[in-house]
């Protein structure tokens, strides 16, 4: 439910119950009022008929009940005994020709003191019934609340769509933030406490955000920058070392000191890459042509596979483009094809399928000694002892997770076959 | 020929200084941006090799500022950071090379060269080594003025060999120089030794001498007089 929408409910809620309070309200008031100016009038009448019975004037009247109230609703009786003078006023259930049921009345008695005699005399009456103040009532606070109703569905509207654009300007700047563009979030100033509330914490909280990342981005660019370093200098040493005069043992040594040393720099180049990969720096997609990527690729190998008497048989579609950061692709490719060359056999043969649905490499190679499920993870190698650093299919699955492809794996003796599914 | 070095690691400096004026470069050395700065402004280089990541500044400035003074300063870029930005800055700003930390110093030598080729000899882009003649341009190579058909990785490897005379190559750094990255992944360099074979029968059918020579199983040197 929207926070709008919710608004009004409540609102119109709480009308309601202080539309009903005041409607009882209202009904007394109104009828308190009505009663009290007909008993102004009562008295006035009572007052004149007790006037014209002290200057003994008669007048007409027609009593037509058994009470002795005539048509106006008054009565007027000499009593025989003294009652000291006196008014009282209440109600009474009188006929109601009209609606023809007993209806509530004003009455109004007064005892006078008349020429030495006592009177009695009362009229009663009604004005406005009951049951039409209350559906005037009613009916008036039913206007209301329907005027409300659609005012405040209007003013919903209208209102909630200026007043919660800058909520909304920051729930789009939220959605479309990527931490690799350094960016924090810039919110606009508002005039509305909350939203500046909001628009504080997102800020805050992107900054940290950033922040966080860049040093953790820092640290594993550093970390690669510091071991290479030093690696360089001893290869560098190293070399120096080999220009001088040994024996053959002494350079037995120091080429294997160095292919050591080789080894470590490449693997933390290759787990600085997992990283940034995870770290999801590389996300400038853009169409990449697969078919000249495998194609050069294979063209710039071709004098290696021959020395290493591995064949290749290619079947690419022409113009194969698949949307990805042009980097990976690159490595995606690489790594596919260095693995179809390293775990390869003597005249073994590597089988390239390029379609526009899957790239389908496809090389020959001793059978698994591990299970397929361990082929994506880091460090897990045919052979413990291999010169590989393992983490080259790691690498694979990074790519294709972030790019949404599918990898997998099948051994169709003697071919293993690795597919990526765009 | 003058070389500028910025680079603020002693050690890693002591390596590249010792190995080319071994080879009978000139060379000067910076440690820091300002000190670099200096060096660009008051004297006149043919090759600058400079860090990324130096103390006071960044290397790239550092590559600007040449860029603007000398134009004809040569430039390599040396980087731990493989980061592809790097690189294609570096290279955009007009750097010539760019060569990613750890490398082999017969390959930055061999690079220094190259480089040394494109921006100073441009008349002149031949390699004359005795007999031999390397156009660096067409990629065609005489013995003694009649033409042998190499392969590209055997064209490369001959010029790796000539920038690298009388030096014990490993097959490693062979592999390396010659496939980049990829080696790393092959379970032996053998490979290499099929190269040379190739290499050399193609050569001496040529007519040429037999330059290359097997060092105890580990690698390969080229020696540059005659045998």
């Amino acid at each position: 439910m929207k926070l709008i929408n919710r608004f009004i409910l409540i609102y119109l809620l709480v009308t309601a119950v202080v539309l009903a309070a005041g409607g009882v309200i209202s009904y007394y008031i109104i009828k308190d009022e009505v009663n009290f100016e007909l008993r102004m009038r009562f008295m006035d009448r009572i007052n004149r008929a007790g006037d014209l019975l002290e200057h003994s004037r008669r007048f007409a009247r027609r009593v037509n009940d058994h009470n002795g109230y005539d048509e106006h609703g008054m009565v007027i009786r000499k009593l025989d005994h003294h009652v000291p003078p006196h008014v009282v006023s209440g109600d009474t259930m009188a006929w109601h020709e009209g609606l023809q049921r007993m209806e509530a009345n004003v009455k109004v008695a007064a005892y006078k003191q008349i020429n030495g005699d006592t009177y009695y005399i009362a009229a009663y009456g009604v004005l406005v019934e009951s049951d039409d103040i209350r559906e005037a009532v009613i009916k008036t606070l039913l206007w209301i609340l329907g005027l409300q109703i659609v005012g405040a569905i209007g003013v919903g509207m209208v209102v909630s769509g200026r007043l919660f654009k800058p909520f909304r300007s920051t729930l789009k700047r939220i959605r479309s933030f990527k931490l690799q563009h350094s960016e924090p979030i810039r919110a606009d100033e508002t005039s509305v406490k909350e939203f500046d509330e909001l628009n504080r914490f997102v800020e805050d909280m992107t900054s940290k955000a950033i922040a966080d990342y860049r040093n953790l981005k820092e640290f594993a660019e550093n970390a690669s920058h510091e071991l290479q370093t030093p690696l360089s200098i001893a290869r560098g040493k190293l070399e120096l070392l080999m220009e001088t005069d040994l024996d053959p043992e002494q350079y037995q040594y120091l080429e294997s000191t160095d292919r050591a040393l080789s080894k470590l720099s490449k693997l933390s180049e290759s787990l600085g890459l997992i990283t940034k990969i995870e770290n999801h720096e590389f996300d400038q997609s853009e169409k990449v042509n697969l078919s000249h990527l495998v194609q050069d690729s294979l063209k710039a190998f071709e004098e290696l596979l021959a020395l290493n008497s591995i064949t290749v048989e290619a079947d690419l579609k022409e113009d194969v483009e698949v949307n990805m950061p042009p980097v990976l692709a690159d490595i995606l490719w690489t790594n596919l094809f260095q693995n179809a060359i390293k775990h390869n056999v003597t005249d073994g043969r590597i089988k390239v399928e390029l379609g526009e649905e899957a790239l389908v490499i496809s090389n020959t190679g001793k059978a698994l000694k591990q299970p397929p499920e361990q082929l994506f993870e880091r460090f897990r190698k045919g052979e413990q002892n291999s010169a590989s650093i393992g983490l080259g299919l790691s690498i694979v699955k990074r790519i294709a997770d972030q790019c949404g492809f599918k990898l997998s794996y099948q051994y169709n003796a003697p071919l293993h076959i690795l597919s990526v599914r765009f | 020929m003058k070389i500028l070095l910025v680079e603020d690691n002693p050690d890693l400096a002591q390596n590249i200084l010792t190995y080319l004026e071994r080879e009978g470069y000139i060379c000067e050395t910076a440690a820091d941006y300002d000190a670099g700065f200096d060096k660009v402004m008051s004297y006149t280089y043919d090759i600058a090799l400079i860090d990324i990541m130096i103390p006071n500044g960044n290397g790239l400035q550092l590559l600007q500022e040449l860029r603007s003074v000398n134009p004809k300063t040569g430039s390599i870029i040396i980087s731990a950071r493989n980061a592809l930005d790097d690189k294609v800055k570096g290279l955009e700003l007009g750097a010539d090379d760019y060569l990613t930390k750890p490398f082999h110093l017969s390959e930055l030598h061999a690079r220094i060269k190259a480089v040394n080729r494109r921006k100073h000899l441009d008349g002149d882009e031949i390699i004359r080594v005795n007999e031999f003649k390397l156009n660096t341009s067409t990629r065609e190579v005489t013995v003694n003025d009649e033409p042998v058909e190499l392969t590209p990785k055997e064209y490369d490897l001959l010029v790796y060999f000539t920038a690298n005379k009388n030096r014990v190559l490993s097959k490693q750094t062979i592999a390396e120089h010659l496939w980049g990255d990829y080696v790393d992944q092959l379970n032996n360099v053998d490979f290499v030794y099929q190269h040379i074979k190739n290499l050399r029968k193609k050569l001496i059918n040529a007519g040429a001498a037999d330059y290359i020579e097997t060092v105890y199983g580990i690698g390969y040197k080229f020696k540059a007089s005659r045998p």
